[in-house]
Formats: C-alpha cells, sequence, structure tokens
C-alpha cells in the first residue's frame, strides 16, 4: 500500500469524527505548547543573563587580579607582565595603575576633580581600546580622557548649581566646547595640605568610547607612564601617593599594576589560558568561565522543564490512546473486511500508526504556533504587569522567554514519540481483530 | 487447484477449566480443480462455513492439510495468507462485505490499493470492472445508495480487480431476491467459462448448486458417502 494512499485513508476516517479528532488534536497542541512555553522561560532567562554578563565584555579578556604567595595575593609586577605576554594565544596585556591621590584639572575658568591612570598604550591598542574622538597619545603629555570627563569639568564659582536628585552640577555649568586639542593642567598634591603642589600641562588628543551601559561613568584622565612616573618623583611615594607623614617617604619602589588584562587572539583559546594561569597561582576572572557556569546551571533548569512540560504531553497522550482505541472499535468491520480480502496486519498497524503520528504532527504544528504567540505576549505583557505590580522598572532588553529552534525541534521529538507510543497499542488491538468477528459485527 | 487432506476442526467453547469441545468437520478429502465450479452442500450447521474459512485462512485447522497452488497454505502465518488471499483468491460473501463509508468506485479499488498499484491504473481496471457488472453509472454511490443485487455486484467486482485463480463464494445469493440471483449466477457462470476462474461456492440453494460442476454434500462435519469429492 502506498503512502499516499495511506494518507488518504487516515484522512478519511479523520473526517469521519472530525470533532473527537479535533479535541485530541487541541489536548496534543495544548501538552506541546505548555512543554514549549515553560522551557522556553529558562532560554529566555538564560538569554537575558548570558546577555547582561556579556554585555560591555570583551569574550577573549581574562581579568588578572595578583598572584598567590604565602602572605596572600601579590600585585602584578613588570615581571609578571612580561611572562603573561609570553604565554601561548596571548594577543595582548593591558595594565593600568591608578594615582592613589585625586588631581585637580584647570581648563580656563573650568576646573574638575577626576582619577588618573596611568595605561600602556601600545598593548591598550592591540587589545583593540576604541575611542569615540581623536586619537591615541603619541608624546609622553599627551592623553586621552573618559567619555564623561568633559561633565566633570565645571565653572571655579561658589555659584555653581547643584541637581538635587543626581548631584551632579547643572548644565549650564558645565563646560560645553571641544575637549580635543585643549590643554588641560594637572596640578597634584605632595601633602595632605597642598603645599607643595606641581602642574603637568597635559594636551587631550581622544576621548575614550561611551560605557555601554547606561549607568555607567567614565570620567578618568588616561596619563602615560612617564607622566605617572614624574608624579611618583615629585611625591616620591609609590603610585604617587599624598605623603602624611614625611618619614613614610620611600626611596625605591616596584612597579605594580592595579588591572590587568590579558587578551587571547580567539574565543577558543580564552580557557586554556585561565587554566594556565590558574596553575601558575594568578587569581583570574573571565565571562568565558563564567558562561560556563551559568549555562551548566541553565541546562539543568532547562532539562527539569522540558520534563514538567513532558508530563503535560503524556496527560495528553491519554487522550489519542482513547481516540485511537475508540477508532478501532469503531471501525473494526472495515478492518475484518480489509483483512479478509487481503491487508497485511502489518499495512493495518501502520495506517493506525500513521494516524496517531498525524494527530501528533498537526497538535506540534499547532503548538509551536500557540507558544510562539504566548512567548510574544509574555516578553512584551510581563514586563509590563511586572513594573505596575512592584512598581520598579525592568532591567531593559530583559527577555522571560525565548523559544530558539533547538527547543522546537526537542519538543516536536518528544510529541512525535508520545503520541507514536499512545497509538502503538490501539494499533495492536487492530491487527488482533478476529475477521469473522468482525465481520458479523460482533466487536 | 485446491486439495484438502485429512481435514478436522473442533471449536472449544466455555471458559478455562470447563472447556467443551465441539468436532465440526471430521477427517475431510476432497479436491477442486482449476477451472471448476464446486458447490458444497448442506444444512445449517453440517459445517460447511466452517469449511470456507478454513479454506479462506480466516481460522487454522485442528488437524490435516490444506493445499492451494501447490504449497500447504494451512500452516502460512497470519500475514503471508494475507499476502496469498489478496495475491490469489476473491470473495463473495452473503452480506455483501462492502465498506459502508466508501463509494461503490472506492470499495472496488480496495484490493488495489491494498496491493499498492498505481493511481491510474487502478482507475482503468475499477472503471472496467465496473461497466463488466453494469455499475458505471453507480460509482460515486454509497453501499446504503444500492440496492442487494447491486451490493453483490459490486462485491463480484471487488472480488475480480486482482485478477484472482479462485472465487471463495459463501451464500452468493443468499440475501437476494430469486430474479437478482439469476443474474447474480449468470455472472458467475460467464466468468468462470470466460475468463477460466475456479468458484468454491457454499450454498444450501438447491438452485445454487445446480450450476456447479460438482456438487459435495456435507453432513454433521463429514463428506456424504457418494459425494464427488474428489
Amino acid at each position: 500500500m502506498r503512502l499516499k494512499d495511506r494518507y488518504r485513508f487516515i484522512r478519511q476516517n479523520i473526517k469521519k469524527n472530525r470533532a473527537r479528532t479535533f479535541m485530541t488534536i487541541l489536548a496534543t497542541a495544548m501538552g506541546c505548547a505548555f512543554l514549549i512555553v515553560l522551557a522556553s522561560v529558562g532560554y529566555g532567562l538564560q538569554q537575558s543573563v548570558v546577555k547582561e554578563t556579556l554585555e560591555d565584555q570583551v569574550v577573549t579578556e581574562v581579568q588578572v587580579y595578583g598572584k598567590e604567595s604565602a602572605e596572600g595575593y601579590d600585585s602584578i609586577t613588570v615581571a609578571d607582565i612580561d611572562k603573561l605576554e609570553k604565554l601561548d594565544h596571548v594577543k595582548a596585556v593591558t595594565r593600568r595603575t591608578q594615582l592613589r591621590q585625586m588631581p585637580i584639572y584647570t581648563l580656563d575658568e573650568y576646573k574638575s576633580e577626576a582619577m588618573a591612570v596611568s595605561a600602556h598604550y601600545p598593548s591598550e591598542i592591540a587589545s583593540g581600546l576604541e575611542l569615540s574622538d581623536g586619537r591615541l597619545p603619541e608624546k609622553a603629555n599627551e592623553v586621552v580622557v573618559g567619555y564623561h570627563f568633559s561633565d566633570t569639568l565645571v565653572i571655579d564659582s561658589e555659584d555653581v548649581v547643584y541637581d538635587e536628585e543626581t548631584g551632579y552640577p547643572e548644565e549650564e555649568f558645565r563646560y560645553k566646547g571641544e575637549l580635543i586639542g585643549q590643554t588641560i593642567l594637572m596640578t597634584v598634591k605632595q601633602d595632605e595640605e597642598g603645599n607643595v603642589t606641581e602642574e603637568i600641562p597635559l594636551t587631550v588628543v581622544g576621548i575614550i568610547e561611551k560605557p555601554g551601559r547606561e549607568w555607567m561613568q567614565d570620567r578618568d584622565v588616561y596619563i602615560s607612564q612617564e607622566v605617572f612616573k614624574q608624579i611618583e618623583t615629585f611625591t616620591g611615594t609609590a603610585g604617587g601617593g599624598i605623603v602624611y607623614d614625611s618619614e613614610e617617604i620611600e626611596t625605591g619602589h616596584l612597579q605594580v599594576f592595579d588591572q590587568v588584562n590579558v587578551y587571547a587572539d580567539n574565543l577558543e583559546e580564552v580557557q586554556g589560558i585561565v587554566d594556565t594561569l590558574n596553575e601558575e597561582k594568578y587569581a583570574t576572572y573571565s565571562v568565558v568561565s563564567e558562561m560556563k557556569q551559568i549555562n551548566t546551571l541553565f541546562t539543568i533548569a532547562k532539562a527539569g522543564l522540558i520534563l514538567v512540560g513532558t508530563i503535560a504531553l503524556i496527560i495528553a497522550s491519554i487522550g489519542i490512546y482513547n481516540t485511537m482505541t475508540m477508532a478501532v472499535t469503531e471501525r473494526a468491520p472495515d478492518i475484518g473486511i480489509m483483512k479478509a480480502i487481503g491487508a497485511n496486519p502489518k499495512t493495518i498497524k501502520q495506517i493506525f500508526l500513521l494516524e496517531s503520528t498525524y494527530i501528533g504532527i498537526i497538535g506540534a504544528i499547532i503548538g509551536t504556533i500557540v507558544a510562539y504567540a504566548t512567548s510574544v505576549v509574555v516578553n512584551i505583557g510581563l514586563p509590563m504587569i511586572l513594573e505596575i505590580a512592584f512598581e520598579e522598572e525592568m532591567p531593559e532588553g530583559l527577555q522571560f522567554s525565548s523559544i530558539p529552534l533547538s527547543l522546537v525541534l526537542i519538543a516536536v521529538a518528544i510529541c512525535l514519540i508520545v503520541t507514536i507510543l499512545s497509538g502503538m497499542r490501539p494499533a495492536k488491538r487492530a491487527t488482533q481483530i478476529d475477521v469473522l468477528k468482525a465481520m458479523r459485527r460482533e466487536i | 487447484m485446491i486439495q484438502i487432506k485429512n481435514l478436522s476442526h473442533h471449536f472449544e467453547l466455555g471458559k478455562k477449566g470447563r472447556k467443551t469441545i465441539l468436532p465440526v468437520l471430521k477427517d475431510i478429502n476432497m479436491e477442486v480443480r482449476r477451472g471448476e465450479i464446486v458447490s458444497v452442500v448442506g444444512k445449517s450447521g453440517s459445517g460447511k462455513s466452517t469449511l470456507l474459512n478454513l479454506i479462506s485462512g480466516f481460522i487454522r485447522p485442528t488437524e490435516g492439510e490444506i493445499w492451494m497452488e501447490g504449497q500447504i497454505v494451512s500452516d502460512l502465518s497470519e500475514a503471508k495468507f494475507a499476502d496469498f488471499r489478496l495475491k490469489h483468491i476473491g470473495f463473495i460473501f452473503q452480506s455483501f462485505q462492502l465498506i459502508p463509508s466508501m463509494t461503490a468506485y472506492q470499495n472496488i479499488e480496495l484490493p488495489l490499493i491494498l496491493k499498492g498499484e498505481e493511481e491510474k491504473k487502478r482507475k482503468e481496471i475499477v472503471v472496467r470492472m465496473m461497466e463488466n457488472v453494469g455499475l458505471r453509472d453507480f460509482q460515486d454511490h454509497y453501499p446504503s445508495e444500492l440496492s442487494g443485487g447491486q451490493q453483490q455486484r459490486v462485491s463480484i467486482a471487488r472480488a475480480l480487480v486482482l485478477e484472482p485463480t479462485l472465487i471463495l463464494a459463501d451464500e452468493p445469493t443468499g440475501s437476494l431476491d430469486s430474479e437478482t440471483e439469476s443474474e447474480i449466477l449468470e455472472i458467475i457462470q460467464k466468468l468462470n467459462q470466460e475468463l477460466g476462474i475456479t468458484f468454491l461456492i457454499i450454498t444450501h440453494d438447491e438452485e445454487v448448486a445446480q450450476i456447479g460442476d460438482r456438487t459435495i454434500s456435507i453432513r454433521d462435519g463429514r463428506i456424504m458417502e457418494g459425494a464427488n469429492a474428489v
């Protein structure tokens, strides 16, 4: 018997009991939709968490905090940097050191207080540092500034009005001119009272790209290592810190770095670098390692949700079993006639199995469409409801439900397995129908 | 064509532990040759229908062998017997046994579908068959919309579509009036003469039995002495 003819048979049979078949398909569709929507919450939240974690983070970046020693953790030194740079698949090792005091910057009648950070520009360029305007420094007294640095430049007057909510100076008091090419005067102190100060003229040549998140502010001034050393020489302290007690003045100190990032040349090598660094007893953080943990956790959660969803499908399968059993009973005389004229029991079994599969496929298709629609409604509606209920703004881009193709395939596969299994017994019963009893309408 | 050797059959009645054995056929030996019309006659309960059911493979004999087309069919599995039936045997039943939800055309087409024949070829064969039995204008009618004689003609057409060498007929005119009975018997004789199809007809009607080349009488599960069983 040809597949096309089997399909025609099934359609004919289904037509006979439209209402019953429709209700069975509906139950299967609901089970399938429930499974997909339930698991989609796991997928959606995973996507949101991963997105949140990855936002503004370079996935090839490995942050190195220090090296384990007998006393605890040692800061990263120049020797460590050399070692890190020699590791396989390392593209760049950026190192930044924060000045241990808050300098004052002057530009005409505007003044600002902002942190100064010493950066190693060749490695910053290699790591892919992006500027929103200007260029990277080429000379010792050239600097790049954070995207929000200009907001800190405020008229040097007592009349400055500050915003009550944010605490920032009102717009009209802030510097609005072009920063690139301007020379700002950096004033550093040697002592707490500021009796001894030094003024270092710095030319702004570039502005760093805006941080990815709205709430992040970059107001730092990125000075060269030469200027940093000049300040250290002036204060006589490591990191250019203010001298509180003249006896504390150090005569010699080891250069250490506050923020060291290792960049791998591709994503696949990150975990290898992290493992090597951990073996070398460096304290590290990598978004890839974190992703691995997050993904493991969500995989377990998703598997649990799919399992719960499958229970709904199993309940729906009871409906299919019932429908198919009824169909076999109702069609027993027809089956008897077919068997009498030479229908193979295998063919009869296949017709009924195909019928339950047909119900499963239609149910899965409808279920998937309903699940997609529900997912869209949940993603639009739920944040609104939660915002109203808790009077709290939901994180931007928060996704409650996500339906990737893999989830649809898993759900359809489960749906088909469950429906085929539930159709097995009725199909077998159909093959066992006694020809004579069926023809005498005794079944 | 058909050889039956030492065939006996009994039914087991009642529940386990209190079973009663009911012998139906006892030591049957008979033969049906190719191209013959053989009538099996006997009173109700004589075992003639059981004999037909055993030859059809709907039930299995308790003892003995049934040979058809040179092979023992009484040992075939259900699936293999089904294939054998489809290939070699056509059936005409007293109550026609048409599928009510199918039109006359679809009922006749059914064996061709089961065989896996192409749609185009099926149409060609079914239309020809319907013309042969004079039902061309009734192809879209459901069995409930046809008279008894028309239904039996549909049944005959269904039995013939796969060009079987043997047709087993169980009381083929049992549900028909005398006029229609004559029409059906004429068709059977015509098919036998023109196509050489072998017929084994089970009947209790003398008039039907008379169209046969031989008549075998069964009484109390045994072939009567003097009957032309071979």
